[in-house]
């Protein structure tokens, strides 16, 4: 079979969680995520069992163009059962990839200052992950850490300082790269390496 | 071994999902109280089934848990919970703070330092810091939306104008990240300084007020206080009778009928450790 999900939901679910959780506690630090799954292409594995830990009918999809093919529409339908919408306003969580422009951050769900916890968080899958284009600190990191994904523009690095500026509301972003994730939450300080 | 009429760790997989999700927010935004469904557990509310639940979520098949109640791993509190993992997970257990991969904990933080490598989930009953202040839940979630904590200063200054110092010995109100005043689950205001700054991710659940929230690891935990009466922890004037600590948190234990006491450690491995000499 080449679309497979989880053999054993409940393990591997709970370590993929792990590993989803460590690199939420620790912004910038990619974390491995090994999996069994099968993802069809272009969804990442590391971001389909993402999708497969995280994702059911209480949470509505967005998949940005690249994404949104019949085959990963299919397959995140089937194993998280979650609707997939058009509108970004309404998604929990967003599936999108680096090599494709990305939309304005503003246009996902941000929270509301009573409830801050009512916002989307972002999946961006790219190729592999550097140390190069932003210094983050905060809550997480012991100092700061050098932290990047290839293929994401300066554009977007400004947007999630700028995501940051607006905390506790915002979005929070986990990226996947082969077998790795990371995460970037809303309560990191992002510097651009070239205003350092 | 696991019990096969139990899913792995008791809970079902979408609880764990809405869950799992509801950490991940809590550690986006830390100190903010995250609402989420909480189930009804095999225990009573105030066993810790928030805790318990939090546990569930995170816990593989790979982790080594330790169960505390006080400081404790051989009260009745802790010895259910550690019985129902084993039951229903199948994990290892210990009573060692450093073998321990998570700790649950009712009411503590362990002497021994925490690695980056632990996870501390705090069993918490009022979540909410300043539901003793304000009861109504629109008013004191408006509050924290506003970071308006004038209140709880107030509070504080009371007890320095009737006490000459700040009463509060235990579920001490700190502010985390600069942002949001949170409680820190009914610890004394000893281990508040074990907050800050700490290597090990600390995640805490309400079963009964249906509230997680987190501290990422490497976080700024500062306790409320006043410039001119800055925040202190107890201190006592003897040691622990059984090992000699003089650094680690004491309970007042009665020894007879005529009133005589001894003051021993609250963290029974931490005691253990220092006699055996490991």
């Amino acid at each position: 079979m080449s679309e497979q999900g989880f053999t054993d939901a409940a393990v591997e679910a709970a370590h993929a969680f792990r590993a989803i959780m460590q690199a939420m506690a620790r912004p910038g630090m990619p974390v491995p995520l090994e999996v069994k799954l099968q993802a069809p292409h272009p969804l990442d594995p590391a971001s389909a069992a993402v999708a497969l830990t995280l994702c059911d009918f209480q949470t509505p999809l967005w998949l940005s163009p690249m994404m949104a093919t019949e085959a990963v529409a299919h397959y995140l339908r089937f194993h998280t059962g979650a609707p997939l919408v058009e509108e970004r306003e309404g998604a929990h969580f967003a599936f999108l990839s680096a090599s494709e422009e990305t939309p304005a951050l503003s246009l996902f769900s941000q929270g509301t200052h009573e409830y801050p916890d009512r916002s989307a968080t972002l999946v961006i899958q790219a190729a592999t992950f550097n140390t190069r284009d932003v210094v983050l600190s905060g809550p997480g990191i012991k100092g700061t850490t050098g932290f990047g994904v290839a293929g994401l523009s300066q554009r977007f690095w400004s947007a999630m300082a700028e995501n940051h500026a607006h905390f506790p509301i915002g979005i929070d972003v986990i990226f996947a790269a082969q077998g790795r994730i990371a995460a970037l939450p809303r309560s990191t300080r992002v510097v651009l390496q070239e205003t350092v | 071994m696991n019990a096969p009429a139990y899913n792995f760790a008791y809970l079902n997989e979408q609880t764990k999902r809405m869950i799992r999700r509801a950490i991940l927010k809590a550690i986006a935004v830390p100190g903010y109280q995250v609402p989420f469904a909480s189930r009804e557990m095999p225990m009573p509310y105030g066993w810790g089934t928030g805790g318990v639940q939090v546990t569930a979520s995170v816990l593989t098949p790979d982790d080594r848990l330790k169960v505390i109640d006080q400081g404790a791993d051989d009260t009745t509190n802790a010895v259910s919970i550690r019985k129902f993992f084993v039951k229903t997970a199948g994990v290892a257990t210990t009573e060692r703070t450093e073998e321990a991969t998570i700790i649950q904990t009712r009411h503590r933080i362990p002497e021994t330092p925490l690695t980056a490598d632990q996870i501390l989930v705090f069993q918490v009953p009022i979540p909410e810091p300043l539901r003793f202040l304000e009861p109504r839940e629109t008013e004191t979630r408006k509050m924290h939306a506003l970071e308006e904590y004038g209140v709880m200063h107030v509070k504080l200054y009371e007890d320095i104008a009737q006490f000459g110092e700040i009463a509060t010995t235990y579920a001490y109100p700190a502010k985390v990240a600069d942002r949001y005043v949170f409680d820190p689950s009914p610890i004394p205001k000893f281990d508040n300084p074990k907050l800050d700054d700490c290597p090990a991710l600390q995640l805490f659940g309400a079963g009964r007020e249906k509230r997680i929230y987190a501290i990422p690891p490497h976080t700024k935990v500062k306790s409320l206080d006043f410039e001119d009466h800055p925040f202190e922890v107890q201190r006592w004037n003897e040691p622990c009778a059984l090992c000699g600590s003089r650094t680690s948190f004491l309970d007042e234990i009665v020894i007879d009928d005529k009133g005589a006491r001894m003051f021993v450690c609250s963290d029974t491995d931490f005691c253990a450790k220092q006699r055996d000499g490991r």
